[in-house]
């Protein structure tokens, strides 16, 4: 059972990403931006973060470096779904360069969900 | 009379091709000058008949097209065309025209497809992160009301069902999305075909009991130059085709060799190997061949295919600066479909200067877009 901070802009994805992980017995705080993620992130501090990068530009990959420069043992799963500009592919690949652990192209399922929790972690 | 219309036509689809393959600008015009020199002394004798010359010039354009990226297909037949038409001004306006009506025919045609690929990439990636989210928030919300069924509930076969069907959703987009030529960030590397086609051929026999492959190569170091998965990507929907033409039971043969045949490849010390896909399924009548590569152009039930296998092929052949033929027959015992993939060859064996001259100009293709 671990603290895990949910930051997305979509609020359909919050309650569900919730669910999951409540499901699973963790406990969970959700921002919908990066200004609110970072100051949850600040004030209590989680031992994950899920955060999307496209919120809706490019603002969750200056989170991730962020928090990186915070506390640089937390670990951070970037989701991305993809955006007008820039492919999945090659958004993921600029998360991992800003410092995430583990990386998750949207949509996802549970089991996904679960096995980037995990690649994040170890 | 036959053998000196060989040998004349052999001549000038050289000359086309030096002036494809030229280094320069000089070059290419010293080529181009020499190339019409001799066709209007073919012209003149009848040496070589003018649909001839018109098939040789049609193989020349799209090639020259290939080759030069970043040169607009209209200054492509600007350049290999105008002065056959001059030159052929004296042969009456009926050639002219035959020749013009036919380069505005290729035109339209590669314009209209590339236009029209332009738009399915443009509006995969327009609605990709919205769409993604959405279909993000169905299968997890499917998921979480599946768990929290009992299995007496008849809701959740329901339930099943709409998971089964967001994630064949999540699949066409992915689809979607590579028709938009800058998908993957990953880099070009050196790829050896036979273990990729190998993988490949591990994974269909999976998913297709009935189905044999016989695989063979004539090169034993088969390496080309590739993102990781494009070849796979490739060869799985040629073959997924080939299984859903034979009804899912028969022989495909795969076979590798390298090949000089293809002049519009190899012209000039390039070197190229042919990947041939061939079955006994169906086979495709002329009519429906002019259309298979266009995106969602498909003659399987809704569900079945979304006809995007083969806009996608296309695609990426076209990306490793190679070129994809298909040859099919409809009627009588031998009825099957070829698929043949010609890409430039990374030659292991002979690797020195030439090779690495031929390695970089692939570089700068495949980096180009
Ligand atoms: N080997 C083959 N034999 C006979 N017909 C073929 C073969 N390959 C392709 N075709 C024809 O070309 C059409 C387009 O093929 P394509 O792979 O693009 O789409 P699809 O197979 O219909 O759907 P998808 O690949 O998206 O599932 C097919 O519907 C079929 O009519
Ligand atoms: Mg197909």
């Amino acid at each position: 059972m671990a603290h895990i901070l949910v930051v997305d802009d979509d609020v359909l994805i919050r309650v569900m990403v919730t669910k999951m992980l409540e499901n699973d017995g963790h406990r969970v705080t959700t921002a919908l931006d990066g200004a609110e993620g970072l100051r949850l992130f600040r004030e209590d501090p989680p031992d994950l973060v899920l955060a999307d990068i496209i919120m809706p530009t490019l603002e969750g990959l200056q989170l991730i470096k962020t928090m990186k420069q915070i506390r640089d043992d937390i670990p951070i799963v970037a989701v991305s779904g993809g955006s007008r500009h820039i492919s999945m592919v090659d958004n993921l690949n600029l998360a991992e360069i800003a410092g995430a652990e583990a990386t998750l192209p949207k949509p996802f399922t549970k089991k996904e969900l679960n096995a980037a929790l995990i690649r994040a972690v170890s | 009379m036959p053998g000196l219309h060989v040998t004349t036509e052999q001549r000038y689809s050289t000359l086309l091709q030096q002036v494809i393959f030229a280094p320069n600008l000089n070059a290419r015009e010293e080529f181009l000058a020499e190339a019409f020199e001799l066709g209007r002394g073919a012209l003149s004798q009848d040496a070589i008949p003018p649909d001839e010359l018109v098939a040789i010039h049609h193989n020349a354009i799209l090639c020259f097209s290939q080759k030069n990226p970043d040169m607009k297909l209209c200054d492509v037949v600007d350049l290999l065309t105008l002065p056959l038409i001059e030159m052929s001004m004296a042969y009456g306006m009926s050639f002219r025209e035959q020749l013009e009506k036919q380069y505005r025919a290729l035109l339209d045609k590669r314009l209209q497809e590339s236009h029209r690929l332009e738009a399915v990439g443009t509006l995969a990636a327009g609605i990709a992160h919205e769409f993604n989210n959405l279909l993000c928030s169905i299968i997890g919300f499917s998921e979480l009301a599946f768990e929290g069924l009992s299995d007496e509930e008849p809701a959740k076969e329901s339930i099943q069902q709409v998971l089964v069907a967001s994630l064949r959703a999540r699949d066409l987009v992915s689809t979607m999305l590579q028709l938009a030529r800058k998908n993957s960030g990953l880099p070009s590397e050196e790829i050896d075909l036979i273990s990729e086609i190998n993988s490949v051929i591990k994974l269909v026999d999976v998913r297709e009991k009935k189905l044999e492959i016989n695989f063979s190569s004539g090169v034993p170091n088969a390496f080309i130059t590739a993102k990781p998965g494009q070849i796979q990507q490739i060869i799985l929907n040629l073959c997924i085709n080939a299984a859903d033409a034979m009804e899912h039971c028969g022989t495909i043969d795969i076979n590798i060799e390298s090949t000089t045949s293809d002049e519009c490849l190899t012209g000039v010390g390039e070197s190229a190997i042919c990947i041939t896909i061939s079955d006994q399924g169906t086979g495709i009548p002329p009519e429906v061949q002019e259309q298979i590569f266009n995106p969602f152009f498909t003659t399987k039930e809704p569900g079945k295919g979304t006809g995007l296998g083969l806009s996608v092929v296309h695609r990426m052949v076209e990306d490793l600066g190679g070129r994809i033929l298909v040859e099919s027959r409809t009627t009588g015992g031998n009825n099957g479909t070829d698929f043949r993939i010609i890409l430039p060859f990374v030659d292991k064996d002979k690797r020195g200067t030439s090779c690495q001259k031929k390695c970089s100009l692939y570089k700068a293709h495949n980096h180009g877009g």
